[in-house]
């Protein structure tokens, strides 16, 4: 199996997998159908077009940078001045960094990699108001995104990383897992169809676990150990 | 020369007073030593360095004599079961070589001598307050002292400021200010004597107060 890595990292990002209405959630992680919806832009796919091809693919996402909820609260008005919209709620998340793991195909992860270094759509977390802070693609891997989640070193930014004193950190991972697995849950976060007029979830079953990863920025100063022995 | 370490026992009264005042602290270091191994020769001088971390409390004395702690140990530190280590510094610094990668730590005094004003007869020491000007004024001195600080992974010079005090504590009767900064990164040797020099001689003003002691560890 091969497995495309994908950093999100941004100012702000929104992954709402449940909410509709006025009050639209974000989730802790990326969801499936933000990063399907993601890989399909890239290609330039319309809204009505088939994804079941990229439906099949596997997701893991680890939590290398929590980041914090903000509440954006919107009082909306059509441009005439006539009766106010709903008042709203948007969710967010400031200053996250997410690793995922997309694992597929050889020939349909090559793919999606083009695309993704050339998109035809832009490119966005979830929101259309939400760019990505520099390139989503890390690059192209053999294994399982299990392994890989485990593997790719810490992605949090630098001062983030610099507050960690230990040699190791340990970040949550979620990733997709036949149904039924022992300490799995549901989430309603299985695309089936983005088409504006009839979108459709299915349900997902996803494990979380936590994954312990190196802190390369993880420095002690022992001028002591370079003298050896006892003097 | 000689490197030593000493881990004190931060909850202890002795302690505290210590740490409280480098002025204290200057005077207990050079109680380590007999009048006349106290002054700096053309090997070195006393040189040292507290380094706070949430837990531990260490303190680095770099010295042309071997020190005698004792008394340290008895009022500050942990009698019973530790005392301190104190190693050859002369290995190491004969080992410094044109282009080796070293980790270093440094607390200094970053200060512009200059007059306060057009009227004032005498120039004086003002501190360096912002981390730009402190990381310019140790980059500026770097190859003066035998070294250079190699670039990181984004291309800046690998270098940070980890912390920044003010310290005022008394000397006869009159306040002293200073401001210091803690350095940390990686240097890549351009001149080993040059280095070997500021090793044991130290870097910048306040050299009494625990600023301008320099140490190498190895490059992670």
């Amino acid at each position: 199996m091969s497995v495309l890595l994908l950093r999100l990292a941004g100012p702000l990002q929104s992954w709402g997998t449940s909410s509709r209405f006025t009050r639209r959630n974000t989730d802790r992680a990326p969801s499936k159908s933000g990063v399907i919806g993601l890989l399909a832009a890239a290609e330039g796919r319309a809204r009505n077009e088939s994804i079941d091809d990229l439906t099949m693919l596997r997701i893991g996402v680890r939590i290398d940078q929590p980041g914090q909820v903000e509440r954006d609260f919107q009082t909306a008005r059509p441009v005439d001045g006539s009766a106010p919209l709903p008042l709203s709620y948007r969710f967010y998340l400031a200053d996250a960094v997410f690793l995922v793991a997309v694992e597929g195909a050889h020939d349909l992860l090559e793919r999606l990699a083009s695309a993704l270094r050339t998109p035809v759509f832009p490119l966005y977390l979830g929101r259309r108001s939400c760019p990505p802070a520099g390139p989503v693609l890390l690059g192209m891997r053999e294994g399982t995104a299990g392994e890989l989640l485990r593997e790719t070193p810490w992605q949090a930014s630098g001062w983030f990383r610099r507050r960690h004193s230990d040699a190791t950190v340990s970040l949550e991972t979620v990733t997709d897992c036949p149904p039924g697995t022992p300490g799995s849950v549901l989430v309603r976060d299985e695309p089936v169809s983005f088409d504006p007029r009839h979108r459709q979830y299915e349900w997902r079953s996803v494990l979380r676990a936590p994954v312990t990863v190196g802190n390369p920025d993880h420095r002690v100063h022992d001028p002591m150990e370079l003298l050896g022995g006892d003097g | 020369m000689f490197l030593s370490r000493f881990e004190f026992n931060a909850v202890r009264r002795g302690a505290r007073e210590l740490l409280a005042s480098p002025q204290r602290l200057h005077a207990a270091v050079l109680a380590a030593f007999p009048a006349d191994q106290s002054r700096a020769n053309d090997q070195g001088r006393v040189l040292w360095r507290l380094d706070q971390q949430p837990h531990q409390t260490l303190l680095y004395l770099v010295s042309p004599h071997p020190p005698d702690l004792t008394h340290l140990v008895e009022a500050a530190g942990r009698p019973a079961t530790q005392s301190w280590e104190s190693r050859d510094y002369a290995p190491m610094l004969e080992r410094l070589t044109t282009g080796q990668h070293w980790a270093f730590r440094l607390t200094a005094n970053p200060v512009t001598t200059r007059r306060k004003d057009g009227t004032a007869t005498r120039s004086q020491r003002f501190g360096h307050v912002t981390v730009a000007q402190q990381t310019e004024w140790l980059l500026s001195r770097a190859g003066k002292h035998g070294f250079g600080v190699v670039e990181g992974r984004s291309k800046e010079p690998d270098v940070a400021v980890r912390g920044r005090r003010t310290l005022r504590f008394d000397r006869r009767g009159r306040t002293v200010t200073l401001a210091t900064a803690l350095f940390e990164g990686t240097l890549e040797v351009t001149d080993p004597s040059l280095l070997r020099q500021a090793l044991t001689h130290g870097i910048g003003p306040a050299k009494s107060y625990g600023c301008g002691l320099l140490t190498l560890a190895r490059a992670s």
